[in-house]
């Protein structure tokens, strides 16, 4: 064998006679290792009160840097937009930022924070709004001064929502550019239903429809203490924030009748193929998926292991055999995608070059068949466990993590022991679980195949999948009465 | 000695003693040391979680690639999860046997093909089924994704590697009781790196390209930006190389590119987190001081030639428009280099820039505005970059005058002091932020003793950023934003330019 090995050697030049100079050292082997156990987990207890107003507050010290950081989280969301005004809750977390307070503009206060290099943010998305600050400790009283100016007072200037408008019509008009965006927004918007809150999306007469006074409402519906949680975190004393909390949010007694649910997400499942065309492209964008579930089911540990051992990593099924052995895709995966409140979406996806399209997507199907059918193997399983359990210290790296996981949780009506439940959980998962969740959960017959590409260059056509091809049009509505001129291209 | 005098100007510098004493309580945790055969390691101290953050920094990147093999520094990375003699093969003398088999075949398809126009189809097909045949062959010996593998089920995170212009990056992190684990696996990746399933990894960098480059406009508009903004230089060429320079990588190829460039004193390895730097020293000894010593390369001979006046080019796509503007600029070690960052602070800094209150806030003209100080490396003559996205209804052109307006009043009026103190105010207080994270640490600790000599730097460069004044500001805009020195990038749609070349034609 050795001496064979040196024969090739002497061909091949280079590439073995460094191998071979090199073989006289010995080197040790990874199964030689022990592993010391980890010392047991520091976990944090935050401080947790409610003000006088009816507000909660979480409060973690750290006082390893001089920082001070915090967040609001509001119940509120674009799940609440109005049918004719999509976009709302969005426009109206920016502008409660940009629109400045009562005594200052929002332009006053960039200038301000930035002094002290400081930020005050907001945003709302699909379930939660946030208003959130970072600041160097010794400008924590003047930061959450404004923090609470802004959540409480926000002024919604006129010319600020003018200029959001107008950023919002330009990204409209942006939004099929990019192949894989235009990909991953068709496919959840299909999936959920496009005339759904969870699947609409914003167009130029919803922007139009939307004015000031809408703001003002839908910042006043929401945004009062008994419906905002807050965390505090970072180099103070817990005893003076709470006493300082008081004294800022002590006056601001505004209330309201509480918030409703967020609308159910409508479960009819959107078989077929759909695919756009975009002829700016060498790859083909994919996603291939069904409505999936929450992470307070029963089954979300399992379902976790099989979607990680189906495309999770490095090591998983579809990385294999559609990166590794073929070649065909550099971006490859999958995941089971559970949402604490509402169900998510399952999903596989990636992109491919053009001409291996459908192979691709067969291999994809193939796959999924493959895991319904028969159990995994034990490495497999074993790996995908190992890689969950050994990470798990990674969600205590740092004290806020744990600070936000209980935020979080709370929000969404989650015991405060639910990551060591999934721990558990996860340790418990068997082959025949797998098996029963991929079965059970992954519906062949429920896919959503969602491609974005150039067809002309496909080779093989997608109806090669035995499925109907369906197109979507990515034809942006025009507004109904918008300055023509806009429109022209230069 | 040094340190004394780095952490009083620190201490100087802070607005609050505590943020000083703070900085320099982290100072005092690092450590550095460097092995018999030049491999530089910087071990930072952080006992907050039983966790580390590594960073291997190597020194080559993607200017170093040889000419006809654009992007090879890249693919090596790709090979650098391969696994090793040990890692990742089912019986490594057959694996070794195929594998060589593989590339004595192609030898021989490359050598029928060279004879161009007498080459013989024939005898090209026949060899291209023995090629795939041997593959498959050599394929039956790997174990897939072994190394990668052992990572992620020892509980590593964040597992990825980079390949810029000016270096390859390779990076995780652990929980502490892995730390000889990263110190095997890291080692014998540089040590005996095997090079298997190298032809598919080809095809999946190819797709890389697809999918970042050609499939993306932002991409196709760079690289069409630094082909022309550089006539020499190899930041003309973009980090994962030419579509056809990739199809026709060669093994040898990468491995000779290894050899050169993966030598201990080109190597910078940064660690942070819950560890001891005396331990690391011993296992920094039992591991890695087997990589053999070689000579530390150099980096590419060519140097751009000045340039003598604009370049303009157009990109086709259908996307709508946006544009890039490139100024000539001086690397990362010349005098004026914390000049141009201030600079880049006016110009992008968060809500208060320039690029955003003017074109973007007050004149409503650009959906974003960005500049960027250094682009697309530091280490040679680089780019200070205006990247212009217009407001729906608003041109490129439009956009560009704005811009240069607000670059000819950076000519002619000196920046205020508020707004110097709040630039400064802003980069003192990010230095701090940064300390918040282990990987990030580990990441800026090889870059800057890399870059800079000193992974004090990290801290000093804070000094260097205090003493820029507004008339440097001034200065440097004067002397470098002109447009003898620029390169300006942008879209326009296919319909538009053919609807000028029927407007000319009936003229």
């Amino acid at each position: 064998m050795r001496l064979r090995c040196f024969a090739l050697v002497l061909i091949t030049g280079l590439l073995s006679a460094q191998t071979e100079v090199r073989r006289a050292v010995v080197l040790p082997s990874y199964k030689d290792l022990k592993f010391a156990p980890l010392p047991p987990l520091q976990v944090p207890t935050p401080t947790e009160l409610t003000l006088a107003n009816g507000m909660r507050v979480l409060l973690l010290e750290d006082h390893e840097l001089p920082l001070v950081s915090g967040a609001a989280l509001i119940r509120a969301g674009n799940l609440f937009d109005p049918a004719d005004k999509r976009g709302l809750a969005g426009l109206t977390g920016e502008i409660l930022r940009s629109g400045g307070t009562k005594d200052k503009t929002g332009d006053q206060l960039d200038e301000a924070l930035e002094n002290v290099a400081a930020s005050v943010e907001s945003d709302i998305g699909e379930t939660s709004g946030t208003l959130s600050f970072s600041c160097l400790k010794e400008n924590t009283d003047q930061v959450l001064g404004i923090f609470r100016d802004l959540l409480t007072s926000p002024e919604f200037r006129q010319d600020k929502v003018d200029l959001a408008k107008t950023q919002m019509a330009s990204e409209i008009s942006r939004r099929n550019d990019d192949a894989g965006g235009v990909a991953e927004r068709e496919f959840v918007n299909t999936v959920y239903g496009r005339n759904t809150p969870y699947g609409w999306q914003t167009e130029y007469a919803d922007i139009e429809n939307i004015q000031r006074d809408d703001l003002v409402n839908f910042y006043k519906r929401y945004y009062f203490p008994a419906n905002i949680m807050l965390e505090i975190y970072g180099d103070f004393s817990a005893a003076q924030m709470k006493n300082k909390l008081e004294q800022l949010f002590g006056s601001w007694t505004y209330t309201q009748p509480p918030v409703f649910a967020f609308p159910k997400v409508r479960e009819t499942p959107a078989p077929g193929v759909f695919l756009a065309t975009k002829s700016d492209v060498t790859q083909t964008f994919f996603h291939v998926g069904h409505l999936g579930g929450e992470l307070r089911d029963k089954d979300y540990p399992a379902l976790e292991v099989a979607a990680e051992i189906l495309g999770g990593g490095f090591s998983s099924r579809l990385f294999r055999n559609v990166r590794t052995a073929h070649g065909w895709a550099y971006n490859i995966g999958a995941g089971w995608g559970a949402q604490y409140d509402h169900p998510g979406i399952f999903q596989i996806s990636g992109s491919t070059q053009s001409v291996h399209t459908v192979d691709t997507l067969k291999a994809v199907r193939d796959e999924l068949d493959k895991i319904r059918s028969s159990e995994v193997t034990d490495q497999e399983l074993q790996t995908a466990k190992d890689t969950v359990l050994n990470s798990f210290v990674f969600h205590f790296d740092q004290p806020s993590k744990t600070l936000n996981r209980l935020l979080v949780y709370q929000y969404y009506g989650y015991p405060k022991d639910f990551i060591f439940q999934y721990q558990k959980a996860i340790a418990a998962v068997t082959k025949a679980d797998i098996l029963r969740v991929a079965q059970e959960y992954f519906r062949p017959q429920d896919l959503t195949y969602v491609a974005v590409g150039n067809p002309a260059e496909f080779g093989t056509p997608l109806t090669a999948l035995g499925m109907n091809v369906q197109p979507i049009d990515l034809t942006i509505p025009e507004p109904k009465k918008e300055n023509a001129s806009l429109n022209r291209r230069p | 000695m040094k340190t004394t005098r780095i952490s009083l100007t620190v201490l100087s510098l802070f607005p609050a003693l505590l943020a000083a004493q703070s900085v320099q309580d982290f100072e005092k945790r690092i450590t550095e040391f460097t092995l018999a055969n030049g491999l530089h390691f910087v071990v930072f101290e952080r006992h907050e979680a039983p966790v580390v953050s590594f960073h291997s920094y190597v020194n080559a990147g993607s200017v170093d690639d040889p000419s006809g093999e654009t992007g090879i520094a890249h693919m090596f990375e790709h090979m650098a999860f391969k696994g090793t003699e040990t890692i990742g093969t089912k019986n490594y003398g057959l694996e070794r046997q195929a594998m060589d088999e593989v590339e004595h075949i192609y030898d021989r398809y490359d050598a029928e093909r060279n004879k161009g126009l007498a080459a013989d189809p024939k005898k090209l097909e026949d060899l291209n089924q023995q090629l795939k045949a041997a593959m498959d062959k050599a394929n039956t010996y790997v174990v897939p994704n072994a190394y990668p593998q052992l990572i992620e089920e020892n509980g590593g995170v964040g597992l990825n590697a980079g390949t810029s212009e000016d270096s390859t990056d390779y990076f995780y992190n652990f929980p502490k009781n892995r730390l000889e684990l990263w110190f095997l696996l890291e080692s014998q990746r540089f040590y005996d790196p095997v090079f298997r399933e190298f032809y598919k990894e080809r095809d999946v960098v190819r797709e890389e390209r697809r999918m970042r480059v050609e499939s993306s406009p932002q991409g196709m508009l760079a690289e069409a930006l630094l082909a022309t903004a550089f006539a020499a230089h190899p930041y003309r060429n973009m980090p994962g190389g030419w579509a056809s320079d990739i199809e026709n990588f060669r093994l040898p190829e990468a491995i000779e590119f290894y050899k050169k460039y993966y030598v201990p004193s080109n190597i910078t390895i940064g660690i942070a987190g819950d560890v001891d730097p005396k331990e690391c020293r011993k296992l920094a000894d039992k591991y890695f001081s087997i990589l053999p010593a070689g000579p530390t390369p150099y980096g590419p001979r060519t140097v751009e030639p000045g340039q003598k006046g604009e370049k303009r080019v157009q990109v086709e796509s259908p996307a709508q428009p946006f544009m890039a503007i490139a100024y000539k600029r001086p690397y990362q070690n010349d005098h004026d280099d914390p000049v141009f960052d201030v600079l880049g602070e006016i110009l992008a800094g968060e809500r208060t820039g320039l690029l955003y209150t003017e074109l973007v806030r007050d004149k409503k003209i650009s959906l974003g505005a960005f500049a960027e100080p250094s682009f697309p490396g530091g280490k040679y003559p680089n780019l200070f970059l205006f990247f212009l996205v217009p407001n729906r209804g608003h041109s490129v052109e439009e956009n560009e005058q704005a811009c240069y307006q607000i670059i000819e009043h950076l000519k002619t009026d000196k920046v205020t002091e508020e707004t110097l103190n709040r630039i400064k105010a802003k980069m003192r207080a990010s230095v701090i932020r940064r300390l918040d994270s282990n990987s990030g640490m580990a990441q800026a600790l090889t870059s800057y003793y890399v870059n800079y000599g000193d992974w004090r730097k990290l801290f000093t460069s804070i000094d260097d950023i205090n003493k820029v004044t507004a008339d440097d500001v001034q200065r440097v805009a004067n002397q470098y934003l002109i447009p003898e020195g620029r390169t300006v990038a942008y879209t326009v749609s296919p319909a538009a330019r053919r609807g000028k070349t029927a407007e000319g034609e009936n003229q």
